[in-house]
């Protein structure tokens, strides 16, 4: 059985009935194999579509967790049930509950970093009290207002003021939360989650490939969110600065945020302002601060030094990439597309009014990033089969924009893989308007292909 | 990726039933099994699967079964007619399996399987009529259906579900506003089957409730039946587990009868 990979989690969804035998033939060995090497946040199995389960059913999930736990370290559970599969959860694994349940996937949402909308009203029960603090400090430091009910009755009485809250959460359990150093884009910053204790391990949680790859497509700006850092101590310190020196080579600034230095010595932070490191008590000090930004690197190409070329070897597997894109887009649209000019340039878009892009990096044997800039038109048509419906929803558009943009990546990484170019893509990043993509990429030089998809117009640009 | 033109070709290639079925359909309704079982006789294919499926472990015989008169009596009316329609939409199926990893004897348990059980379950509710007995034999052309539309764009299809969790019927009926079960009910049509079992077969697809309250009864207990046998290992291997989307509000009212029934517990 395959995940569903979405905004940090992974997902995976057995149908009807979950016993010894069946749960077996959901996860075979290479299943498992893969499922421990995914690189999300949480990774969680849904009983939405799950009739019947019994202990046998679940054990092969809850071996599965442990894997999970002891190679990456993600948050790991089941999600999606009603009250009765709750309490049988419950009370299967009474003993030895050390995964997570989430009532819904979209409770889970609330507790990846990478959850866009903070500040939700949230109202919150367990009849544990220290499960109900935890879920509390763990969404507060997330940035949402929780409430928590202190008995049944209190939750009765508060959740039928339904207008009140955003999210009603019960029937939830934390289990162990997940050690990964989260990843996410806001724009043109990556924001990487850093809790509790810092120490060496930092260097196993932390993917330096994915940050090494990300300043290669062309990310200058690397915000740590720390305000759930306690303390840390001299290998992590190390850690960082070693970060700050290798970003200094690129021009790219290392930033963090909501760190306090009350266990942590103050001399930590002196150290680390040498190596170049710069220190903000609020993220939105950074991202709602548009001159900061600029001057950060987030907005500006000016800043790179190591402006990179485009090379034989990437010229040489075009067709593959350009390939991937069309593909994936008549599949998407069930639309012909043909190939109109060919061209090695800087990205020039002649109109850039009601126009969208996204782009999407890949790095390994090769690497450079793929940038696709549509009319909103096309990408509301190409995001149809996606969402179910049109829309003019741009939020939608732009996020179903990036799940498109990552199957192009996953195409691209499976063509290259035929002829034995082993690449690993980045998160998709999308920009709303043409002005924020030329911010990127402007005066890099790339092959820029013009493509008709019936009478619409569509660009694609690989550059590195 | 797959086009109302490419379903419409698909439909255009559906052969009508062959002359020698329709014969033993006919006969088998009105009930003349001893005709029946002559008429099938010419049908050497027919006979073989016939053979095939009687002697499987579902059905409990010790000893082989070979001849059609036999069968057929074994059978009774029902299943016998059942059967034969079993095979006609065998008659669709590729002869190598690209999209699902399937065999035609992994294909012809489950038909044997879902047959058996659908039986057992019409018994149950005291339902007693020819046409809701042979719905369950077009459940299967899904899919076939979903092999012969789908196995070309394997890898788009993989890709695409791995960045959201959309059935091939959800996916059809976004790109082409037409859905599996649409395709059986076209096949249904070409084979002249009674307009009672595509209905059937559309309420099983758990997305198009009928109004008809039986035949809605009978899509729910045909819709839990299918998740039933696609949660057996076998058919979780085979990839058909998540083909289609199984629509767990649809069937609440009737899970804890089919629960007992089926004496899960």
């Amino acid at each position: 059985m395959k995940p569903v990979l979405k905004n940090g989690i992974a997902v995976y969804s057995p149908q009807g009935f979950l016993d010894a035998n069946s749960s077996n033939a959901f996860m075979l060995i290479e299943d498992i194999e893969e499922a421990t090497n995914l690189k999300a946040e949480m990774i969680l199995v849904s009983l939405k579509k799950v009739a019947f389960f019994n202990r046998n059913g679940l054990d092969i999930f809850i071996k599965l967790f442990a894997k999970i736990r002891k190679k990456n370290q993600a948050m790991v559970g089941f999600c999606d049930y009603d009250k009765k599969k709750y309490e049988a959860i419950v009370r299967f694994f009474q003993d030895d509950l050390n995964f997570s349940l989430f009532k819904t996937l979209d409770i889970a949402y609330l507790f990846t970093s990478g959850f866009k909308n903070a500040n939700k009203k949230i109202l919150i029960y367990s009849s544990d009290k220290s499960q109900r603090s935890a879920m509390a400090i763990e969404l507060h430091d997330g940035g949402h207002n929780p409430t928590v009910a202190q008995s049944i009755e209190d939750f009765d009485k508060k959740k039928r003021n339904i207008d009140a809250y955003d999210y009603i959460i019960d029937s939830t359990f934390l289990g162990q939360m997940g050690q990964k150093v989260a990843t996410r884009v806001t724009g043109n910053a990556i924001i990487y989650t850093i809790t509790s204790y810092l120490d060496a391990e930092i260097g196993e949680q932390f993917n330096i490939e994915y940050h090494r790859n990300s300043l290669n497509v062309g990310f200058r700006l690397f915000i740590f969110d720390a305000y759930k850092v306690l303390s840390m101590n001299i290998h992590a310190l190390n850690f960082f600065s070693r970060l700050a020196s290798s970003a200094a080579e690129y021009n790219a600034s290392i930033c963090f945020v909501g760190m306090k230095f009350d266990k942590t010595p103050e001399a930590f932070k002196e150290t680390m302002e040498d190596a170049g490191i710069l220190f903000y008590n609020q993220m939105d000090d950074i991202l709602q601060n548009k001159e900061l930004l600029k001057e950060l690197g987030a907005s500006s190409s000016s800043n790179i030094k190591n402006k990179r070329v485009i090379n034989k070897e990437t010229i040489l597997e075009l067709p593959k990439f350009i390939d991937a894109t069309v593909a994936t887009l008549e599949m998407m649209t069930n639309a012909k597309a043909t190939k109109e000019a060919l061209n090695i340039r800087t990205l020039a878009i002649a109109d850039k009014k009601d126009k969208i892009a996204s782009s999407i990096g890949y790095y390994g044997d090769i690497d450079g990033m793929v940038i696709l800039v549509f009319p909103k038109e096309i990408a509301k048509k190409a995001c149809e089969l996606l969402i179910g419906e049109s829309t003019d929803d741009l939020e939608m558009i732009l996020d179903t924009l990036a799940e498109l943009v990552n199957i192009v990546g996953g195409k691209i990484k499976t063509l290259l893989s035929d002829e034995n170019i082993s690449v690993n893509i980045t998160l998709p990043r999308t920009y709303q308007d043409i002005d924020s993509l030329m911010e990127v990429v402007e005066g890099r030089k790339g092959v820029q292909v013009d493509l008709l998809f019936n009478d619409d117009k569509f660009l694609f640009f690989l550059t590195r | 990726m797959i086009t109302k033109k490419n379903i419409e070709s698909f439909i255009e290639k559906i052969p009508p039933s062959p002359k020698i079925l329709n014969e033993t359909l006919s006969l088998l309704n009105i009930g003349e099994l001893v005709k029946a079982a002559k008429i099938a006789e010419q049908d050497l294919a027919l006979k073989s699967y016939l053979k095939s499926i009687v002697n499987k472990p579902i059905y409990g015989f010790k000893n082989e079964v070979s001849d059609i008169g036999q069968i057929f009596g074994i059978l009774g009316v029902s299943l016998a007619q059942q059967s034969v329609y079993n095979y006609m939409v065998t008659l669709l199926s590729p002869n190598k399996w690209a999209l699902f990893k399937l065999n035609s004897t992994l294909f012809y348990e489950l038909q044997a399987n879902l047959s058996k059980r659908w039986e057992a379950i019409l018994i149950h509710l005291n339902i007693n009529d020819s046409n809701a007995y042979a719905a369950i034999t077009l459940l299967p052309a899904s899919i076939i259906v979903t092999e012969a539309l789908f196995a070309q764009k394997k890898e788009e299809v993989a890709l695409l579900r791995a960045t959201k969790a959309l059935d091939y019927n959800t996916i059809l009926m976004r790109l082409c506003g037409m859905g599996l079960f649409d395709i059986c009910e076209e096949i249904a049509k070409k084979w002249e089957m009674d307009n009672s079992v595509s209905a059937i077969v559309q309420a099983a697809s758990g997305v198009k409730p009928s109004e008809d309250e039986e035949i809605n009864t009978l899509g729910k207990w045909m819709h839990l039946l299918l998740f039933y046998k696609l949660s057996q290992p076998e058919f979780i291997k085979a990839g058909l587990n998540d083909f289609v989307d199984f629509q767990i509000e649809y069937v609440s009212d009737i899970y804890d009868d089919f629960a007992s029934f089926m004496e899960i517990k």
